[in-house]
């Protein structure tokens, strides 16, 4: 069946697969997500923050960014005051980094020791910050402890065992679904979040998703946290558009995911999320703040569109099946996209997708 | 009263000549079947039990394995699990000759202890001391019985399809066992009967053997699945009757290769006692295990290539 050319923005596939969610957590009495600033993101462009010929961030910069952020975000006049808006000395931390493209595109080292003096600037000790990811093999590819101060721990829930491990997962907090009829229908949350972390703050990148459509705030939280996903997207026909809220939706999630820091630095308009093309590579260097994923999402899909449109690319929300193919042409992708899930996540009271409660402050250092 | 069958230790088959008998007692063997035409050659040999093999009428039973084929397009990501149980619940009476390398003469003889099968076993000599082990973990396990816990029913014709059918059955771990074509409102014992050919499961779609088996998923409903297995796509699961329980058995068919590192089982009812016994993982114990009202689920921490739990109440 021929699928229209451009479907607007939320087109809502109408066979969304029935979810059957499992945890035991209850919901916090003050949500991380949306947070105290639902609808409210903050965008920090440095012009000098990274080198678009060597990949080279510069630290300094993005800790300029970084503060400059978090106060613009909470209206604090001090860092220190600004990051007490979410985390306590007692606080365990999670960062849930995102590699599904490192070493090119991840969430930059630079970046994540930035985030992780200040959590130790709140009080936190060392040993109680977590930088964590699914996969080890990823995680080993950037070298995060070389950034870092010692006592931080740098963990994979796929580490210690062989990947695909059940292990590293809450047995007892997992969404059960079937998309293709495979045998394994269960996606586990990583043990680390349920059994140890109090808060966690995300750490996702600028990011065009073959599947999805973006990958950002929403789909590291989602996919970055459970077991089994890729399920959803064997082939052309994915269900990103639903899965993904419904994950970042599941207690204790909404509750410990705190705050978001969106590494813009670097990015990808197109075949992410691995960017082995540097062709699909851009550098917006920039740095978003919120506690609001989907507002956020909602941004990320405007940079990449607008980056797609410089290029002269189809938009992302392009159904299409005669732009299906061979991606090493960015009028072409293997899936069709489902960047609605960003939209769709709003359902599950993660956040505000409508454009005109979304308050954007953008600064410039 | 439940009916226990008593299952068999594969033997194993060497044709090799007396002078290997040193290589056979050092992995461990210590009975072994021969040709007839050997059989005289043998029975002078110290230290090992000979018997004749009557090899005429044996059923050749494939290597059991792994096929990854990642280069070869598919319908689905799922590694090809070669298996032999659909064959050896097809043709209970039969003798099973398996020709298997290495240590795929361990899974070969649990797969056929497993599913009940009478077999025979030809390593080659680096597949000695894998299958003495196991006979020696199979052994360890006692008279259990073998008879199976079954969801579905399932009327064998006896043609190719079927037992395409029954093969996919068994990988997708959807328990059945073989019965007579139901008759009128007879009631067959089993929460689903499939009679391929029949209303409910038109002949037509079983010439897509896997979207039969989904159809028979699809019917039984996984809710209603005595067992459910997370956590790997190589691992073939069996239950068979204990008294007050029930006998969870796990193959790895890639583990003559790479163990499953953690795999969450769930089984139907409420089964608050347990006891493990996993081949090559004597100290191993279960995680997070839970008997709830309905189910009772725990994680087995690693599998290397055969693993029993036992159940009960």
């Amino acid at each position: 069946m021929q699928l229209a050319a451009a479907a607007p923005l939320a087109a809502e596939p109408d066979d969304q697969p029935a979810y059957r969610v499992v945890t035991r957590f209850r919901p916090a009495a003050h949500l991380g997500m949306p947070g105290p600033f639902p609808g409210r993101v903050i965008r920090v462009h440095a012009e000098n923050s990274i080198n678009a010929e060597t990949d080279a961030v510069d630290g300094q910069v993005v800790r300029k960014m970084l503060a400059a952020g978090m106060q613009a975000l909470t209206g604090e006049r001090r860092p220190l005051d600004a990051w007490a808006h979410f985390i306590a000395p007692e606080d365990v931390v999670g960062i849930k980094i995102n590699c599904s493209g490192a070493p090119q595109i991840r969430s930059s080292p630079e970046v994540v020791a930035a985030i992780v003096d200040n959590v130790m600037a709140a009080g936190v000790a060392a040993r109680q910050i977590y930088l964590y990811e699914r996969f080890a093999d990823q995680v080993r590819s950037v070298n995060y402890p070389k950034y870092l101060p010692g006592g931080v721990q740098v963990m994979a829930a796929e580490g210690d065992f062989a990947r695909g491990s059940v292990l590293g997962y809450d047995p007892r907090t997992y969404v059960e679904t079937s998309f293709f009829g495979e045998d394994d229908t269960r996606s586990n949350l990583v043990r680390l979040v349920s059994d140890r972390l109090t808060k966690i703050i995300n750490v996702p990148n600028a990011k065009e998703h073959q599947a999805s459509g973006v990958t950002g705030c929403l789909k590291n939280i989602a996919y970055g946290n459970f077991s089994n996903v890729a399920r959803s997207h064997e082939s052309e026909k994915t269900f990103t558009y639903s899965f993904i809220g419904r994950l970042a939706s599941v207690e204790p999630l909404p509750s410990r995911v705190v705050l978001h820091v969106m590494d813009g630095l670097a990015g990808v308009w197109h075949a992410g999320p691995f960017s082995r093309s540097r062709r699909f590579r851009f550098y917006p260097k920039q740095l978003m703040f919120g506690t609001d994923p989907v507002a956020m999402d909602h941004k990320l899909i405007e940079l990449i569109e607008a980056k797609r449109k410089a290029e002269g690319a189809v938009s992302i929300f392009d159904r299409s099946r005669e732009h299906l193919g061979d991606n090493s042409n960015p009028n072409f992708n293997h899936f069709i996209r489902e960047p609605g899930h960003v939209e769709y996540a709003a359902r599950f009271g993660l956040g505000i997708f409508d454009n005109e409660k979304i308050r954007l402050e953008e600064m410039e250092l | 009263m439940l009916l226990f069958l008593a299952a068999v230790l594969p033997g194993l088959f060497w044709d090799g000549p007396p002078d290997t008998a040193p290589a056979l007692r050092e992995a461990g063997i210590r009975r072994i079947q021969v040709s007839a035409a050997q059989a005289a050659a043998w029975n002078a040999t110290d230290g090992l039990s000979i018997q004749a093999a009557d090899l005429r009428n044996t059923v050749t039973a494939l290597a059991p394995t792994v096929l990854y084929r990642p280069n070869q397009a598919s319908a689905t990501r799922a590694p090809w699990v070669v298996t032999n149980g659909w064959r050896i619940l097809r043709n209970p009476q039969g003798r099973f000759l398996y020709e298997v390398k290495g240590p795929q003469a361990a899974l070969a003889a649990a797969e056929a202890f497993c599913f009940g099968g009478d077999a025979l076993v030809h390593p080659d000599r680096a597949g000695l001391k894998p299958f003495a082990e196991m006979i020696d973990f199979l052994r360890g396990l006692g008279e259990a019985g073998n008879t199976p816990v079954a969801d579905i029913g399932f009327v064998d014709d006896g043609t190719a399809t079927a037992g395409e059918v029954m093969n996919l059955m068994v990988r997708d771990n959807l328990l059945f066992k073989l019965i007579s074509p139901p008759q009128g409102k007879q009631n067959p014992g089993v929460k689903l009967a499939v009679e391929l050919g029949s209303r409910n499961f038109p002949l037509e779609d079983a010439k897509n053997p896997d979207m039969m088996a989904h159809e028979i998923r699809a019917k039984l409903t996984d809710e209603r699945r005595s067992i459910r297995i997370y956590g790997s796509a190589v691992v073939v699961a069996r239950l068979t009757v204990l008294p007050g329980g029930v006998r969870v058995h796990v193959l790895n068919y890639a583990g003559a290769e790479r163990r499953v590192d953690g795999l969450r089982v769930r089984v139907l009812g409420q089964y608050p006692k347990h006891r493990l016994a996993a081949a090559g993982s004597p100290q191993e114990e279960l995680l997070d295990y839970s008997a709830d009202a309905d189910a009772t689920e725990f994680t087995l921490p690693e599998l290397k290539t055969y693993a029993v739990i036992d159940l009960s109440r």
